[in-house]
């Protein structure tokens, strides 16, 4: 591998999802910024978090613990058109100059390929692990937020831990990342 | 013998770096850089394995890895290929297919028996069945290329996915020029070559030609420096799959690469001339000779005579001169053949026999090569003037009379191989869009020729990649085609005697084919099936060409007309651990998993998650663990992680719809707050799926499914909702909530100490829902009778999972909470006669067949599966689930057949000892007229003994259901 890799636990940020017909309506009304098109993503300045969308009519938001907790409040009162979708992920967030070398080792997407510009965000299988995964520029290089089902979390963070640790470079580590 | 030659120009040899190792127990020195065969040959050691039936002696052919010669041991890692694995100080190799060592093999006299062991042997031993388990020992015993350690540790290794625009395979002159030119297009390239370095056969016919040497330095010098261009050594293109899809076997990893073009550089690969005991060893490919002298400075042996057909076998006779090596005869099986190579052989006093061939090969004291007998071409294929035969004394025979282009990878790619009589080798046409074939591979010959083939596939593979040409325009780039055969059409020479091998793997002679075709296997795919020819290690590639020209000869057809068997995936053997990778598994974990863990749980796999199978405690054996967890959930007060079923949330105003169409029961007027139990049908009205579906509100369903069923489930369901188009919207959950059941007589009032939600009869009956709060946690409450007693469902949010089984464990601290597994809940929902689909049903399973009638609504407009369960119902059932108590002490296990009449006629799908009933039970598939209450059937276990059951309606327990209905006290 032909650089360091560090891959970080995202536990300091909460998360939360929507879809409906009325769902995208329902996120402008509430000030939060929706990506103009399915499989991209948009951040959500307010409070450092990001709005991802996954389809015509489907979000995945992640925001600090009260931003998040609001959302499922309003959510819960079942706004016409609006669903929600409980998202408890295990995120990651994994970056280094060896970064597309693990990543190739665990998903056959091209990461390094993937245009920035369209901010996009890539639903995917990861070493059989369905995953959703933003690239975001970091320096001169790239840096990865994938987010998981909870109950494959412990098994993806142990096979990256693996993978980078198979390569001298740092595994897993929980920290209060972005 | 073979010996190492002082330096030569280019060698791959460090010879400042000398490496200890013993062959069979004996002690050599190598080089750096050098092979284990290349170690072996510059030793000396002309044989180096047995072959695979006769145990014939087999030494090296050709130094590429493309034969089964070189096949080694070291320690416990078996089918090390000597070819190309690099030597290391201290290795311990030996050979295979030996019964006491390499020289004193015990089984070589199997060689003598060769009469008694016709062609499809092994398929003419089974087909009696009085010796078949004896031939099968036996073979087992003969058979197989070296020794696998069964208790050897697993060595993970890396898989990865890589990308490129341009794929070229094959370092060799044409390789490289492809590399650049497409590079130069703009394309990322990734260069991937089978041999440790660069340049292919480049510098073979250097002593002829400088210029090739000089060539092919500065392309792979220039290689070396282009950034854009990635080179993989000592890595082969295992596999080539759709669009452009090829597997890589490096030699610590597979690389699975999408290109956008790929250009095919494979070269050629050379055939062996066929004539008896070819495959002495110092009988080698010209190939395999110029490697040798090349790249690791080994004269084949002290005296060489070349059998040649094209340039290529003189030029190396001429390479072989300039390194002083003594050549002493040219056996050209053309006439009138001219060139250059040819004639300042002639000058150099070379004896140049033309229109000879061998006849046959002779040993020496030490069991290799030590004179060959040639005889002038005869009358028609194969044949020889022995009449005139000559005895030529040398140690070294070099193959040089034809090729076979590696078009394997073509041909896997979907191209269409065809057989160019003028060639007299196959060539690949109708390639798929963006495959591009160049060089030799491609039939052009001349090494000028396939430099500039290669650059023109490489620029237009780049303008392919890059959309600037249509991929379609792929193809062998025209005009370098070379118009001289370098193949003789048929270089197999008969012999009374035999032993003229075809295939080396097989140890397969030209009668062996010859014989197969006679007993009616004379398609090239039938008498590969029945010769294994081309079945071994080398997959056909030094005998796929010669069986086929043997079977055109015999059929009176022509090599184009036979055609060629199908080429698959792998070219050569790749290593189960590259294929096995890091073993990916992934395995899913309930938010409880580290509760479970302090408490003792014994896991079990279901589907992809880990659950406890039960509790464990100190001195209690597992049978006893299980047994109290039973009945603390009869008795007093149970916990279960139920995590792992699948959770999916229903809305919108059509979902009560929807859900009437993908379950057989109606659930479009279910009361909010209710729940109604629901099966899963597919089209053929088989059972796929159960599970409980809740009524939250009036546009909002909450409902589980099955713990292996919930992936697929919510992907039918989707791929239904895109179909149908239904106003609703499916939210899989099912990682993202726990859920977790207290059960028996006292799990109300453990639960009611958590919760405001009324939980009495009344308020909350049984298959009601509710949504509340318990131990502060958001909850959803779902009243289930699964395990037979008074139960909740708990759902709560993954994040608020372990604070509720916490509370819970506390809270029923008084009440003798006891926490339980998936081995009591399958006893407490046995004794309900509960099913489990999977289990209690199979693949062909219908509601009918599986007493679940009840379950379905068939007066609805449609569910899917209704138009087949009609059909079924009309026909009667092929099966039924019932109950059973077996009358004898010993318990069955489950699968055990029930035999009637000596017939099978059922089958057991669950089994459990009942405390609460006192007797064994029993869920069983059986035949109709056998599932009648009262009758008594006969079981076979394991040992053959048959166990006595009865016929007895379900439930076995509470039959009534008031235990689970009213919350009967303890």
């Amino acid at each position: 591998m032909s650089g360091v890799v560090q891959c970080s636990l995202v536990t300091d940020r909460a998360r939360t999802g929507c879809k409906g017909p009325g769902a995208a309506a329902w996120l402008v009304a509430r000030s939060i910024p929706v990506p103009p098109s399915a499989n991209s993503a948009i951040a959500w300045p307010e409070g450092g978090g990001v709005v991802a969308r996954l389809g015509s009519s489907e979000f995945f938001i992640e925001g600090s613990a009260p931003q998040i907790v609001a959302l499922d409040t309003a959510l819960a009162g079942c706004p016409p058109g609006v669903y929600p979708v409980l998202r408890a992920d295990a995120a990651f967030l994994i970056e280094g100059t060896g970064v597309h070398e693990v990543l190739a080792q665990v998903c056959n997407i091209n990461f390094a390929a993937q245009d920035l510009a369209r901010s996009p965000v890539i639903m995917t299988l990861m070493i059989g692990v369905a995953v959703l995964v933003l690239p975001e520029a970091a320096g001169e290089g790239r840096r990865y937020r994938i987010w998981c089902d909870p109950s494959f979390g412990e098994y993806l963070e142990h096979q990256l831990s693996v993978i980078i640790g198979a390569a001298g470079a740092d595994p897993p580590r929980a920290a209060g990342v972005i | 013998m073979m010996r190492r030659l002082p330096q030569i120009a280019d060698e791959w040899i460090d010879r400042s770096r000398p490496l200890a190792f013993r062959f069979e127990g004996v002690a050599y020195q190598g080089f750096g850089g050098d092979t284990i065969s290349s170690a072996l040959a510059a030793a000396g050691v002309m044989t180096l394995g047995r072959s695979f039936k006769y145990h014939r002696r087999r030494g090296l052919l050709s130094a590429a890895n493309h034969d089964s010669n070189a096949i080694f041991q070291i320690g416990r890692l078996p089918s090390v290929r000597g070819d190309v694995t690099p030597l290391e100080s201290g290795l311990d190799v030996t050979a295979v297919n030996t019964f006491g060592g390499l020289e004193r093999d015990k089984a070589q006299v199997i060689n003598r028996l060769a009469p008694f062991l016709p062609v499809g042997f092994y398929y003419k031993a089974f087909h009696g069945k009085r010796l078949a388990a004896r031939w099968e020992r036996l073979f087992r015993r003969l058979t197989g290329l070296g020794r696998v350690d069964l208790t050897a540790l697993r060595e993970p290794t890396p898989k990865r996915y890589a990308f490129c625009d341009v794929l070229v395979i094959g370092g060799g002159p044409s390789g490289l020029s492809a590399a650049l030119a497409a590079a130069t297009g703009g394309a990322r390239v990734l260069l991937v070559e089978e041999s440790a370095r660069l340049g292919g056969n480049g510098l073979h016919g250097s002593s002829l030609d400088p210029a090739r040497a000089a060539t092919i330095r500065a392309l792979a010098a220039r290689v070396a420096a282009d950034t854009r261009i990635e080179v993989l050594c000592s890595t082969y293109a295992a596999g080539y799959y759709d669009d452009h899809w090829v597997a890589l076997a490096e030699p610590h990893r597979l690389s699975k690469v999408r290109a956008r073009a790929v250009v095919l550089a494979t070269g050629t690969i050379e055939q062996p001339t066929v004539f008896r005991n070819n495959d002495l060893p110092g009988v080698l490919l010209v190939s395999g000779a110029q490697r040798l002298l090349h790249r690791y400075a080994i004269a084949p042996g002290g005296r060489v005579c070349v059998v040649a057909a094209n340039d290529q076998a003189c030029e190396a006779a001429l390479d072989l001169l300039a390194q002083g090596v003594e050549v002493c005869a040219v056996v050209d099986l053309r006439r009138g053949a001219a060139g250059e190579a040819l004639a300042r052989l002639r000058g150099a006093k070379v004896e140049v026999l033309e229109g000879w061939a061998p006849y046959e090969a002779h040993a020496g004291a030490g069991g290799a090569l030590a004179a060959i007998t040639v005889a002038p071409l005869g009358a028609g294929p194969g044949a020889v003037v022995t009449a005139q035969a000559r005895r030529l004394e040398c140690d070294a025979l070099l193959l040089g009379t034809g090729w076979a282009p590696a078009l394997q990878l073509a041909a896997q790619a979907g191209a269409r191989i065809v057989f160019d009589e003028s060639l007299q080798q196959h060539r690949a046409t109708e390639l798929p869009p963006g495959l591009l074939v160049a060089g030799r591979a491609a039939g052009v010959g001349e090494f000028a020729a396939r430099v500039a083939d290669g650059s023109l596939a490489g620029a237009q593979a780049a303008a392919i990649a890059a959309g600037a040409v249509a991929a379609s325009a792929g193809g062998s780039v025209p005009g370098y085609a070379v118009s001289a055969a370098s193949s003789h059409p048929f270089a197999i020479i008969d012999h009374p005697n035999g032993k003229n091998f075809v295939d080396f793997d097989e140890d397969l002679q030209v009668r062996d084919l010859e014989n197969a075709a006679q007993e009616g296997f004379d398609s090239v795919e039938l008498m590969k099936r029945f010769s294994t020819v081309g079945m071994g290690p080398s997959q056909g590639k030094h005998s796929n060409v010669n069986a086929a020209r043997v079977l055109a000869r015999k059929r009176g057809l022509s090599v184009g007309e036979l055609g060629l068997t199908t080429a698959r995936p792998m070219y050569h053997p790749v290593p189960l651990k590259l294929l096995a990778g890091r073993s990916f598994n992934a395995e899913r974990k309930t938010p409880l998993d580290s509760r479970h863990t302090a408490l003792g749980a014994v896991w079990m796999p279901a589907a992809n998650w880990r659950r406890p199978e039960y509790y464990a405690r100190s001195g209690v054996t597992r049978e006893q663990c299980i047994r109290e967890e039973v009945r603390a959930v009869r008795e007093r007060v149970g916990l279960i992680d139920v995590g792992t079923l699948g959770k999916i949330e229903i809305f919108g105003p059509e979902a009560g719809a929807f859900l009437d169409r993908v379950y057989a029961g109606r659930f479009s007027d279910l009361k909010v707050g209710m729940t109604r139990y629901g099966l899963m049908l597919d089209e053929s009205a088989t059972i796929i799926d159960d599970g409980v579906i809740g009524r939250l509100g009036e546009q909002r369903y909450y409902f589980t499914t099955t713990t292996s069923g919930s992936a697929t489930v919510f992907r039918e369901l989707l791929r239904w909702n895109a179909l149908w188009g239904l106003h609703c919207a499916l939210v899989n959950v099912t990682g993202h909530r726990a859920a977790v059941n207290i059960a028996g007589p006292k799990s109300r009032a453990a639960l009611q100490a958590l919760t405001d939600i009324d939980l009495s009869d009344v308020a909350f009956p049984y298959l009601a829902v509710r949504e509340g709060q318990v131990a502060g946690v958001p909850a959803r409450l779902m009243r289930v009778g699964f395990v037979g007693e008074i139960g909740y469902e708990v759902h709560v949010p993954w994040s608020g999972a372990a604070r509720l089984w916490d509370a819970l464990v506390a809270a029923g601290r008084r009440e003798e909470l006891r926490v339980f597994g998936v081995e009591a809940q399958r006893v407490l929902r046995l004794e309900k006669g509960h099913l489990i689909v999977s289990q209690d049903t199979d693949g062909l399973s219908n509601p009918v067949e599986a007493a679940s009638m009840w379950a379905v609504k068939m007066q609805k407009p449609y569910f899917v599966g209704q138009r087949s369960l009609r059909i079924l119902q009309t026909r009667g059932p092929r099966q039924l689930l019932a109950g059973l108590e077996i009358l004898d002490a010993r318990l069955p296990r489950e699968s055990h057949l029930v035999i009637e009449a000596g017939e099978l006629a059922g089958r057991l799908t669950s089994v459990a000892r009942s405390a609460a009933l006192g007797r064994n039970i029993a869920l069983a598939m059986l035949r109709p007229d056998l599932a009648v209450a009262g009758r008594e059937l006969s079981i076979r276990v394991d040992d053959g003994a048959m166990v006595r059951a009865k016929v007895v309606p379900t439930p076995f327990y509470d039959p009534a259901g008031e235990r689970q209905k009213g919350g009967v006290a303890a």
